[in-house]
């Protein structure tokens, strides 16, 4: 009797483990592709262009393949998995999460203004609406960053509805652009999941030349759609906070000096700008990255200059402070800068 | 059910709370157990006295201190759950470890465990009454931190208002925020349940309570380590150090559940296999 027990007590044990290990690492799960009513990409773009985004809350999960180097406040930026809560109201009204480890920043718009918080030094930053403090929500955002590569990579792409997809368990279609055989570009394909019924894009998936698995996907891991607690839209900065407002625009970016030329249309679009001239006292401007110790020297007829490349962009900076930059390989950009 | 009517009124096994009650006493009268309880109450006057000397937020640079601990200057009641976070890493542990090693190991190693396997005593009661004493300086070990945080976060950092700052710029009331540091015991006390259940099982096989600790503490460090090898990343779902930062989350508003949820789940299959080995263990075991 004690051997029989013995055995059973182990084979339940062993059953639990197994079920406990499998509920732990198996993810999701791959769901059957719903069946939608065939829509044209036509249609699709632009009911997608028309909707208003409306009220919901969720988790976006960004998957980041694109090979940045590394830049310290923003981990979403390096490569890795982060997951972002969002919720919007309507009307200009969100929240945007970012947690890390041993902190979080938060930005809230509650329609008029728009306020940044960063809990490791307890600062807020207010700016008026519209002109962001910190571009990230608009750049994380799957709703927008769904929208703006639609808006501006049609002209020159095949652009098709690929079958269908489960996205954070909503029924979406899948827009695919690819790029057209004459654009000479690093990227493969731009995925684009489409909520069947709210025309929201889900989830951006960006493929680069020569690797299977994404560069870049930014998508909701969890949706719901509803009317939101009207208090996550408003922000009063807590006690011991230090309250700080957000330069002007355009002091920050003054005007015409970064504007950059572009060369070539399309997929294959060089952008090419001036370098910030380094101003008296400082090294370089607050926030920008120190370009001269990235990437590897290269010259040619156009001059000399460092090259750093990515899975999907390549970025030229040369000695005399031009810098071009492109979703291209880096001939393109040479091409360009000696043009 | 015609068994338990016709059931005599003698009683051939001893009750289980009577057992349970009087290894509980047992576990508490000994002195190591209060050292250790008085230590782990340290941890938060420490954390605390050390940030109200050293000045408010911002003071000098920002993020020192490891984890949550920049937060709590002149924000207390962020202390119990800084506290908690930092203890669990290895004082915790070590507590329910040493009384896991003294349960079992401890009892062989004194001859004494021969004469409690002797006793008209079903296996299973025993590991249950065994298991009673374990939990229990898990929770005391665990609300010790706790409530000494809460008192030295309010008297000594003090903070808004008596409200609680958290990590997403909202501040919350008295009663939320302690619901928040409760929630984290709670979250506190099924980890260190996972660790105990694991120790109680490596107990039964030896009659060493030092190889229980070395066990423990080497198996905390291995998991560290093996969670910091990018190349084993398919492995972290199945390491139980690897949810330990969850209850940061407790700080966040709104409160996401997620990774609390997870790791408490991984820490439940942990408790079932630990207990599951340690009673087919003492099944067996003669000594």
């Amino acid at each position: 009797m004690g051997r029989r027990s013995w055995v059973g007590a182990g084979l339940g044990a062993a059953l639990v483990g197994a079920v406990g290990v499998g509920l732990l690492v198996a993810p999701a799960g791959a769901a059957a592709a719903p069946v939608l009513p065939p829509v044209s990409p036509e249609d699709l773009v632009s009911s997608v262009i028309a909707a208003d985004a409306p009220p919901l809350g969720g988790e976006v999960e960004v998957d980041n393949a694109l090979g940045l180097p590394a830049v310290p406040g923003v981990p979403q930026l390096a490569n890795g998995t982060s997951a972002i809560r969002v919720w919007s109201g309507g009307d200009g009204r969100g929240r945007v999460a970012l947690p890390s480890a041993d902190g979080e920043r938060t930005l809230v718009s509650d329609g008029t203004t728009r306020w940044a918080y960063d809990s490791r030094d307890r600062t807020a930053t207010r700016a008026p609406a519209g002109e962001g403090p910190d571009r990230a929500a608009d750049t994380q955002d799957p709703t927008t960053a769904a929208t703006q590569a639609v808006a501006t990579l049609r002209q020159s792409s095949t652009v098709t509805v690929d079958g269908t997809a489960e996205v954070a368990g909503r029924a979406a279609y899948q827009l695919v652009l690819t790029p057209l055989p004459t654009e000479r570009t690093l990227l493969r394909e731009v995925r684009v999941a489409v909520d069947a019924e709210t025309r929201l894009p889900l989830q951006l998936t960006v493929l680069a030349q020569g690797s299977g698995d994404p560069a870049l996907q930014v998508g909701f891991s969890e949706i719901a759609y509803g009317p939101q607690d009207p208090a996550l839209f408003t922000f009063t900065p807590p006690p011991g906070t230090t309250v700080e407002d957000a330069p002007a625009r355009d002091e920050a970016r003054p005007e015409g000096e970064r504007q950059g030329t572009t060369v070539g249309d399309g997929w294959d679009r060089v952008v090419i700008g001036q370098a910030p001239a380094p101003e008296e006292g400082q090294a370089r401007p607050e926030g920008a990255p120190d370009l001269s110790t990235l990437g590897t020297p290269i010259s040619g007829p156009w001059g000399t200059g460092r090259v750093i490349t990515t899975a999907v962009a390549t970025v030229i900076v040369t000695d005399d402070g031009r810098i071009a930059a492109g979703a291209v390989p880096q001939q393109v950009l040479t091409e360009a800068l000696a043009r | 059910m015609t068994a338990l009517a016709t059931r005599t009124p003698t009683r051939t096994t001893a009750p289980l709370g009577r057992l349970a009650a009087a290894e509980v006493r047992w576990v508490l009268r000994r002195p190591r157990t209060l050292v250790l309880l008085a230590l782990l109450a340290l941890v938060p006057v420490a954390l605390g006295v050390g940030i109200a000397l050293t000045g408010g937020p911002g003071g000098d640079g920002d993020g020192d201190g490891p984890g949550l601990v920049a937060q709590v200057a002149g924000n207390g009641l962020v202390l119990p759950i800084a506290a908690l976070g930092l203890a669990l890493t290895l004082l915790l542990p070590l507590t329910v470890a040493t009384a896991s090693a003294d349960a079992i190991a401890g009892e062989a190693a004194h001859g004494t465990l021969r004469g409690l396997l002797l006793a008209p005593v079903g296996r299973a009661r025993l590991v249950v009454m065994k298991a009673a004493g374990v939990v229990t300086v898990a929770v005391l070990a665990v609300l010790v931190v706790a409530v000494v945080g809460v008192l030295t976060g309010l008297v000594v950092v003090g903070g808004p208002g008596g409200t609680m700052i958290t990590l997403s710029g909202t501040t919350l009331g008295l009663g939320e925020a302690l619901g928040r540091v409760a929630l984290v015991a709670g979250w506190t006390v099924v980890q260190l349940l996972a660790v105990a259940a694991v120790a109680l099982a490596v107990s039964a096989f030896t009659e060493h309570p030092l190889v229980v600790l070395a066990a423990v503490l080497g198996g905390l460090i291995v998991f560290g380590v093996l969670a910091a090898i990018p190349s084993l990343e398919w492995l972290q779902p199945l390491l139980l150090t690897s949810g330990w930062g969850a209850g940061t989350d407790a700080l966040r508003d709104p409160l996401p559940l997620g990774d609390l949820v997870s790791s408490t789940l991984r820490a439940l299959v942990y408790v079932v296999l630990g207990a599951a080995v340690t009673v087919v263990r003492m099944r067996r075991r003669d000594g």
